[in-house]
C-alpha cells in the first residue's frame, strides 16, 4: 500500500486535508501532548487573530475612504496584477518542467538547478535590479533611445509581471517537474504505443495529471505577489498591501489598514478554495516509476536548450549579473566593514528560526497524523504564511505590547531575539511543515499501527518509526525556513533588536536612500546565503530521485 | 512528563536568544541612549560616533520606518527601552505628540539654535535639519522664469513634462497638507489635478529616477527633495552624467510663504530611562560638528544659522523656507491623501 504521490516531493506549500492519512484511533491517545500542542498552534495563530478581530478592538475612523475608493482600486490592481504574474509564470514554469522531467538534451543536467536559482533572489532586489538596466533610463533603454527611437520602460503593471513571474516561477517549476518525472509513465508510455504525439501526450495526459502539482505551486506564487511590497511600491502599481500602507502611513488609521489586511485573507482563502478544487478528483495513488526520458534530436534538441537557457539568463543571469557588476564597481567603497556584523545575525537568526519553526512543525505533523480529528488552531497558524510580513508584526506587537505596557516583565518584549523568532515562526510554520506533510504522506500507516501494535505509545511511535524515515525532508524545512528568513524584510526591520542589522535591512536600507549600487553587497550575499540551500535541497532531491529509478 | 524535553527545547531557546549577548553586536554600556530613527544615512552613524567620543555616552539604535517605529513605541508602553525618537517627517513627529508619545523639553540651548516654526511650541520635538521639495528641470528647454511658484507648474504649457514619484510617498503628501495649510482643500485639489494632466508618464520610481528621467529627455520638470539632487551633483557614476549636465534647480514659491520644506527631527521619548543622555544627543545634535555633518554628508539644510550648506546644492541657489507651522503637516496629511486620491494621483 503506497500513499505516495509523487508531487508531494514539492519542498513547499500548502496541501494538507485533501488527502491527510486515513489515521489511526488509537485506544490511548495522548492526551497531555495533545492539549500542549493545540496550545502552541494557539500561540502561533494568536497575532493573526488579533489581525481577524480588528473590526472589534481597533477604531478606523478613515474607513468610508478606505471602502469607497482604496479599497476597489487596490483590489482592482492585485487581481490584475495576479492574474498577469501566475499567467506568465505558468507559461515559464511548465515547458520548462517538461523538458527537464521527460526529455535529453544538451545542458539537461544544468538546467535542473540552474532554473531553481531565482529562489534565492528576494523579489525587491530583483525588481530594483531588472528596472535599473531595463527600466526608462537603464542603459539598454538608453541605447535603445538612441539607436533606434524607441525607449522600453518595464517600470509599469505589465513589466511587474514579468519580473515578478521570472523570480517565482520555480515555486511551480520545482512541484510540476517531479509530477512529470514520475508518478504518470503508465500513462505516458500508454498513450505513446497508441500513437499519440508528443503534444496530446502533453496536453491530455500530462498536464491534467500534474494539475494538482502546479495549482499547489501556483497558490505559493500568488501569495508571495500578494505579499510582496517593495517591489510593488517601486513600479507605481496599486496592491491591497501597498493599499495598507497607505491607510497605516498616509491616512494614520491602523484600524483601516487591519481591515484590508482581513480582505486580503478572505482574498487568500478563496485562492485556497480554487486551488483544492483543483486538486480534487485528481488520482492521488500514483505509481513510482520514473519516466523514461525522449533523446532529443536535431532542431528539437536545440530548441529545448534555447528555451531553457532564455527563462535561466533572464531569471537568474541578468539580475545576479546585474549586482556582481555593482559589486565590481563599488569594490572600494565603505560597505566590507558593516558587512561581516550583518551576515554573523542573519545566518544566526535564520539557523535559530530555522531549527525553532522546525521543532513546532514536527510537533503539528506529529498532531496531524495521530490524532483523530484536525486542530482548528494549528489549521489557523498555517495561515501566517499568506499575510504581508508587516501585518503579522502588528498582530505580534499588539500582543507583546500588551505585556510589555504592563511591565510583568523587566525589560519591553518587542525587540528581543526571542519575539523575532516567534514572529519567524509564525510566518515560515507552513513553510516548514510542508516538505513534513509531503515525506509523511509517503509513509504508509501500516507502519504506525505495526508500532502501536507492539505496544508503542503514539509519541514513541512517531519519534522511533516515521521521525527517522523524514531524514531527508527535515533538513528541507529547516533550510525552506532559513531561506525565507534570510530574505525576509518587514519583520525583522520592525521587531529587531538595537543595534541589529541583517542582510535584508542593510540591502534595504540602501536602497531606501536611492542608494542602488552600494545595495549589491548585501543583496550578493542575501543570494550566496540562499543559493547554498537551494542547490542543497535540489541535490538532495535529486539523490531521491536517483535512488528511486534505482529501484 | 517523558515528553517534556522536546516541547521545552524551543522554549529555552528562546529563552537562551534574550540573553543580552545575542540583542547585538556590540556590548550595552553603562551610559547609554536608546535610539529609534527612521534615517538610515551612514553619515548619522559618524555623527553619534562623534556624540560617543566627547560624552562617552553610548548610542544603541534601531532602524525601521516611521510608522512601524510609533506603533512599536506606542505598543510598548512604559516598558519601552527608546530614550529618543527620529523621525524624517515633521508629520510624524507631529503624530508622536497627538498620541503622547514624547515628553516635553524645555532647553534653552535647543530653543536658541533652532528656529521656532521647525520645532513644537511644546517643546515635544525639534527639526534637526530641512529637506526643501523643489524643481529640478532641463537646463536645455526649459526658461526657469517661467517657474516660479508650485502653481506654475500646472499650466498648460508643461502638458506632458512633469515627472514625479507615487502619492504613495510622504514628501508628496507633506507638500499637499502644506498646501491644505496655506491655501485650503480645493485649492489643493485643483493644484494635484494640474500636476495629473501634465504628467509625463504615470508617477513611479524613486525622486533619482525622476532626475535621471531628465537626463533623458522623458520629461523636463521634476517635483523632487533637495537633498537627492545633491545626492546626484556628488555621485560620480559616469552613467548619470546626462542627469549632472542637464539639470537646473527652482526653488518654487507657495503663495508668497516660501519653499516647501519638512524635517527631519527628534523628540525625547514618554518614558525615556536616559533623559539626560537624550537631551545630550539632542544638543550634540544641532553642535556645529553634527550640523555640518548632516549638510555635508547628507546634503540637508542645516537647521542651524551660521552653518554652511553643501557646495553641490549652494550652487543652485537660496533656499527661503515656509515658515508655517509644521505641526499642521500631521493634521492634514490624511487629507491630502485622499485629496492624491480623488485628484487620481496614484
Amino acid at each position: 500500500m503506497r500513499r505516495r504521490s509523487s508531487y508531494s516531493t514539492r519542498p513547499v506549500g500548502i496541501d494538507q486535508a485533501v488527502h491527510r492519512s486515513s489515521t489511526l484511533d488509537p485506544p490511548r491517545r495522548p492526551r497531555r501532548l495533545f492539549t500542549l500542542i493545540s496550545l502552541l498552534a494557539l500561540a502561533l495563530a494568536a497575532p493573526l487573530l488579533v489581525v481577524l478581530t480588528a473590526p472589534l478592538h481597533a477604531q478606523a475612523p478613515e474607513w468610508v475612504h478606505v471602502r469607497r475608493v482604496i479599497l476597489p482600486d487596490h483590489l482592482a490592481g492585485t487581481l490584475e496584477l495576479l492574474g498577469g504574474v501566475l499567467a506568465i509564470a505558468l507559461v515559464l514554469a511548465v515547458p520548462s518542467a517538461w523538458l527537464v522531467a521527460t526529455c535529453d538534451f544538451p545542458l539537461r543536467r544544468m538546467m535542473r538547478w540552474a532554473l531553481v536559482m531565482p529562489l534565492a533572489l528576494p523579489t525587491y532586489i530583483s525588481a530594483f535590479t531588472y528596472a535599473a538596466l531595463l527600466g526608462p533610463t537603464g542603459p539598454v533603454s538608453n541605447w535603445l533611445a538612441d539607436h533606434a527611437g524607441f525607449r522600453p520602460d518595464i517600470v509599469d503593471m505589465q513589466g511587474l509581471w514579468f519580473v515578478l513571474a521570472l523570480v517565482l516561477f520555480p515555486y511551480i517549476y520545482l512541484p510540476a517537474r517531479a509530477a512529470f518525472a514520475s508518478g504518470m509513465s503508465g500513462q505516458l508510455d500508454a498513450a505513446r504505443m497508441l500513437g499519440a504525439s508528443a503534444v496530446p501526450r502533453f496536453r491530455r495526459i500530462a498536464l491534467p495529471l500534474a494539475r494538482p502539482a502546479i495549482a499547489g505551486g501556483a497558490l505559493l506564487v500568488a501569495m508571495e505577489t500578494l505579499n510582496d511590497y517593495g517591489a510593488v511600491k517601486y513600479y507605481g502599481v496599486r496592491t491591497l498591501t501597498t493599499g495598507i500602507f497607505r491607510s497605516w502611513a498616509g491616512l494614520y488609521d491602523l484600524g483601516s489598514a487591519l481591515r484590508l489586511g482581513i480582505v486580503l485573507v478572505l482574498l487568500v482563502a478563496l485562492l485556497l478554495w480554487i486551488e483544492r478544487r483543483a486538486r480534487r478528483g485528481a488520482r492521488q495513488e500514483t505509481d513510482q516509476v520514473p519516466v523514461a526520458r525522449v533523446r532529443l534530436q536535431g532542431w528539437r534538441a536545440a530548441a529545448a536548450t534555447g528555451w531553457c537557457l532564455l527563462v535561466f539568463g533572464m531569471a537568474a543571469m541578468l539580475p545576479i549579473g546585474s549586482i556582481l557588476d555593482d559589486v565590481r564597481v563599488t569594490w572600494d567603497g565603505t560597505m566590507h566593514g558593516q558587512l561581516p556584523h550583518a551576515l554573523w545575525n542573519t545566518s544566526a537568526v535564520a539557523a535559530v528560526a530555522g531549527l525553532v519553526t522546525l521543532v513546532i512543525a514536527v510537533l503539528f505533523t506529529f498532531r496531524e497524523r495521530y490524532g483523530r480529528r484536525s486542530d482548528p488552531a494549528i489549521r489557523l497558524a498555517d495561515l501566517g504564511y499568506v499575510i504581508p510580513g508587516a501585518v503579522i508584526a502588528i498582530g505580534v506587537m499588539s500582543l507583546a505590547g500588551f505585556i510589555d505596557r504592563r511591565q510583568w516583565l523587566d525589560g519591553a518584549l518587542i525587540g528581543s531575539m526571542g519575539v523575532l523568532v516567534y514572529a519567524f515562526s509564525v510566518r515560515f510554520l507552513a513553510v516548514g511543515k510542508q516538505p513534513l506533510q509531503g515525506a509523511l504522506r509517503q509513509q504508509s500507516t501500516a507502519l504506525d499501527e505495526a508500532a502501536r501494535m507492539l505496544g508503542a505509545s503514539p509519541w514513541r511511535s512517531f519519534r522511533r518509526v516515521n521521525l527517522p524515515l523524514l531524514g531527508p525532508a527535515l533538513i528541507a524545512a529547516a533550510m525552506l525556513v532559513a531561506i525565507d528568513v534570510i530574505k525576509e524584510l518587514p519583520l525583522t526591520l520592525i521587531l529587531r533588536p538595537f543595534n541589529f542589522d541583517t542582510l535584508s535591512t542593510k540591502a534595504y536600507e540602501l536602497a531606501r536612500i536611492e542608494q542602488l549600487r552600494e545595495a549589491s553587497w548585501p543583496s550578493l550575499m542575501i543570494v550566496i546565503c540562499g543559493l547554498v540551500p537551494v542547490l542543497l535541497l535540489e541535490r538532495m532531491l535529486e539523490r531521491r530521485a536517483r535512488s528511486l529509478g534505482g529501484r | 512528563m517523558r515528553n517534556a524535553p522536546s516541547i521545552l527545547a524551543p522554549l529555552m531557546v528562546l529563552v537562551a536568544c534574550n540573553a543580552p549577548e545575542f540583542h547585538s553586536g556590540k556590548p550595552l554600556r553603562e551610559r547609554v541612549v536608546n535610539v529609534y530613527s527612521h534615517r538610515h544615512y551612514e553619515s548619522d552613524q559618524q555623527i553619534f560616533d562623534g556624540f560617543t567620543k566627547r560624552t562617552g555616552i553610548h548610542v544603541n539604535l534601531v532602524m525601521a520606518d516611521d510608522d512601524e517605529i510609533l506603533t512599536r513605541l506606542q505598543q510598548e508602553g512604559a516598558n519601552s527601552p527608546c530614550d529618543l525618537l527620529i523621525t524624517s517627517d515633521a508629520g510624524r513627529l507631529g503624530l508622536a505628540k497627538r498620541r503622547d508619545l514624547l515628553r516635553p523639553i524645555h532647553d534653552s540651548l535647543l530653543e536658541a539654535v533652532i528656529p521656532s516654526h521647525l520645532r513644537d511650541a511644546d517643546g515635544n520635538w525639534f527639526g534637526l535639519t530641512m529637506r526643501a521639495r523643489v524643481f529640478a528641470y532641463d537646463k536645455r528647454t526649459v526658461d526657469p522664469s517661467h517657474l516660479r511658484t508650485y502653481a506654475d507648474l500646472t499650466k498648460p504649457e508643461w502638458k506632458g513634462q512633469v515627472l514625479v514619484r507615487t502619492s504613495e510617498h510622504v514628501y508628496n503628501q507633506s507638500l499637499l497638507a502644506a498646501m491644505i495649510a496655506h491655501e485650503g482643500r480645493d485649492s489643493a485639489l485643483a493644484w494635484a489635478k494640474g500636476i495629473v494632466a501634465n504628467l509625463a508618464r504615470e508617477p513611479k520610481g524613486s525622486d533619482t529616477d525622476q532626475l535621471l528621467a531628465i537626463g533623458e529627455g522623458i520629461g523636463s520638470v521634476a517635483i523632487v527633495n533637495s537633498y537627492y539632487i545633491g545626492k546626484l551633483m556628488k555621485n560620480t557614476d559616469p552613467a548619470r552624467d546626462p542627469a549632472r549636465a542637464a539639470i537646473g534647480v527652482v526653488f518654487p514659491d507657495l503663495d508668497g510663504h516660501g519653499t516647501h520644506v519638512n524635517i527631519s527631527g527628534a523628540g525625547v521619548a514618554r518614558h525615556a530611562e536616559h533623559m539626560p543622555e537624550a537631551v545630550a544627543l539632542l544638543e550634540y545634535l544641532v553642535s556645529d560638528e553634527a550640523q555640518a555633518l548632516f549638510a555635508e554628508g547628507n546634503e540637508e539644510y542645516p537647521v542651524k544659522a551660521g552653518v554652511p550648506i553643501a557646495r553641490e546644492l549652494a550652487a543652485f541657489g537660496t533656499l527661503t523656507p515656509d515658515t508655517l507651522d509644521l505641526q499642521a503637516l500631521a493634521t492634514y496629511n490624511a487629507e491630502a491623501v485622499k485629496l492624491f486620491d480623488a485628484a487620481g494621483w496614484h
